[in-house]
């Protein structure tokens, strides 16, 4: 099979390149830290060396986080376009992480002790995630077009935004500095601790994602044949949504809301490995996505003596012209 | 093979009453009424995708309500309207789907599966543009795609809501006799929405006419009577 030998040579190729790309975000920081600095990092750690306390504590968590937010936004995309049957759906246009920004904002702005902390920012992002994406579920049966779910998940992100600008007229001026810091979204922001548990919450929501690989192969033909076809839809659409909920949820707590990486990627993945295959798919999404927020991350930090850019904000000059170019393509 | 046992269809309130009605194995019948008349929901019906409000429907003795929906998916193949195609999904891999009932958790085809896949494809004359994408191909060649990706779910029970809807005279006449010779040669039962009543009494299929809220078994009419008949106000 000609398609399956082009998707191995991809994900062989793009399995090669990855390092690099990992290296160079590494190594791309203001002060210059050697091969051996990072490998004493990991193996033979001494925190009284600089180079070494700053690869440890600073660039090895960001380069996790920014494969983690990547390759989990672009998971939780894929899984929404597969189950919505919609190249436009995706965490951000759908509101989920509108959802966990109204969360996040109401925690950190009204300033009620339990959610100042670390696991309280934590749950509420889950939380409202969740709550967005079981709205979004109940709301999808009454609409018919595509293009229609799209405009529900803007009307709710405008919903939930003027309710953000409402606490944030309302908050203390020093509630309001580290809710916008949240905002613009950072890949800085997460500990080493805290690493271990994100990437065990990563990785449990990989493999449920490949346990679901044939209700997701079969949902390409519409929620109604693959459940002539014996799967229970009900089923899948519930493990959708609590791996979307958790993946984007999770992201959007350590590193604020990142906007169309969860849209624009897997589109990206499926032009490219020209397949429905979602096993694939699935790590095709992985490796894309991670890529793609890494080459992001490290233009950020290359512009950085210049101009500070948000992680947000250069996602979303990118994204934007990517969703109209994806409509375009789907109205012609 | 399926059976109606009073049977009130419809949506809360019947749109359709079916007293007693059997279906037999090896042969074709064409559902025709007007439009609203309820073609569709009678097909949702039997797949069980619309619950029935009253009665029994049973296939080979087994009524549709107890079946799970592995059961059902071995027992019913059913491809609404028209099949548009689906971006970077290949016909190889979409006939491959069909298999889903009997594959494992995983989804992965045996050889055996890849084998009847291809067999199939012979049989209905697609083998040449397995690898093709289905969203390439004419509307004429994805109908009989949609057709094949029904019968390698190898199901006695094979149901189309107007498959000939959007096919040219030449596909028309293809499409019935692919759908006569599996029925004789797999002994499947096929019934199919349509409203090309020439074809159907041109090929002696058996209608199964809805009007005035039933259904009645109709064959060897003439396209006048068969008109007046469905024609026919309460």
């Amino acid at each position: 099979m000609i398609q399956t030998q082009r998707i191995n040579w991809f994900l062989v190729v793009s399995l090669l390149i990855f390092p690099l790309i990992a290296y160079f975000h590494l190594t791309v920081g203001q002060q210059e830290i050697s091969l051996t600095d990072f490998k004493n990092a990991i193996f033979a750690y001494d925190s009284t060396n600089t180079a070494q306390l700053l690869a440890r504590e600073f660039r090895f968590p960001r380069l996790i986080m920014a494969c983690v937010a990547g390759a989990g936004l672009s998971l939780a995309g894929m899984l929404m376009q597969t189950l919505f049957n919609n190249p436009l759906a995706g965490p951000y246009v759908l509101g989920i992480n509108s959802g966990a920004s109204l969360m996040v904002a109401i925690s950190l702005l009204t300033g009620i002790q339990f959610f100042g902390t670390n696991l309280g920012l934590i749950s509420s992002a889950l939380i409202g995630a969740f709550a967005a994406g079981m709205l979004m579920m109940s709301v999808v049966g009454f609409l018919k077009s595509q293009v229609s779910l799209l405009l529900v998940g803007l009307m709710f992100g405008s919903f939930t935004s003027a309710i953000v600008s409402f606490l944030e007229i309302s908050s203390k001026a020093e509630q309001l500095k580290s809710f916008t810091l949240w905002s613009m979204g950072s890949l800085q922001n997460v500990l080493l601790e805290q690493i271990p548990l994100i990437l065990l919450f990563f990785v449990i929501g990989i493999i449920i994602s490949a346990l679901i690989v044939k209700p997701l192969n079969l949902l390409v033909l519409g929620e109604n044949a693959a459940s002539l076809l014996g799967i229970k839809i009900q089923q899948t659409r519930i493990i959708i949504l609590i791996i979307t909920a958790l993946f984007t949820g999770l992201i959007t707590a350590f590193c604020g809301p990142i906007a169309f990486v969860g849209l624009a990627v897997p589109n990206i993945t499926r032009i490219l490995l020209k397949t429905q295959n979602h096993f694939y798919l699935i790590a095709g999404n992985l490796l894309i996505g991670s890529a793609f927020l890494v080459l992001c991350d490290i233009l950020i930090q290359v512009l950085e003596s210049e101009i500070q850019l948000p992680i947000n904000v250069l996602t979303s000059l990118i994204g934007a012209p990517f969703v109209i170019f994806v409509l375009i393509r789907k109205m012609k | 093979m399926i059976h109606f046992k009073q049977a009130e269809i419809g949506y809360k309130n019947p749109l359709l009453k079916v007293t007693d009605l059997s279906l037999e194995a090896g042969k074709v019948y064409a559902l025709v009424g007007r439009n609203g008349s309820g073609k569709s929901t009678f097909l949702r019906s039997i797949t069980g995708q619309t619950p029935l409000l009253a009665g029994e429907i049973t296939i080979n003795s087994v009524s549709i309500k107890n079946a799970n929906a592995i059961e059902k998916s071995k027992t019913i193949a059913f491809v609404e309207s028209k099949f548009d195609g689906i971006a970077f999904l290949s016909v190889a891999n979409y006939l491959a789907l069909g298999r889903a009932p009997y594959t494992n958790a995983l989804g992965r085809l045996s050889q055996a599966d890849w084998d009847f896949v291809n067999q199939v494809a012979n049989e209905i004359g697609i083998e040449t543009f397995l690898q093709k994408e289905t969203l390439s191909l004419s509307d004429g060649e994805r109908q009989l795609c949609a057709i094949a990706r029904a019968i390698v779910q190898e199901t006695p029970v094979l149901l189309f809501d107007e498959p000939s809807a959007f096919l040219d005279y030449a596909n028309k006449q293809i499409l019935v006799d692919k759908l006569l010779q599996i029925a004789q040669e797999k002994q499947k039962c096929i019934v199919f929405s349509t409203h090309d009543l020439d074809l159907c009494i041109e090929n002696k299929i058996e209608f199964l006419a809805l009007k005035n809220k039933s259904l009645q078994k109709a064959s060897g009419l003439s396209k006048l009577e068969l008109i007046s008949l469905l024609e026919t106000k309460s």
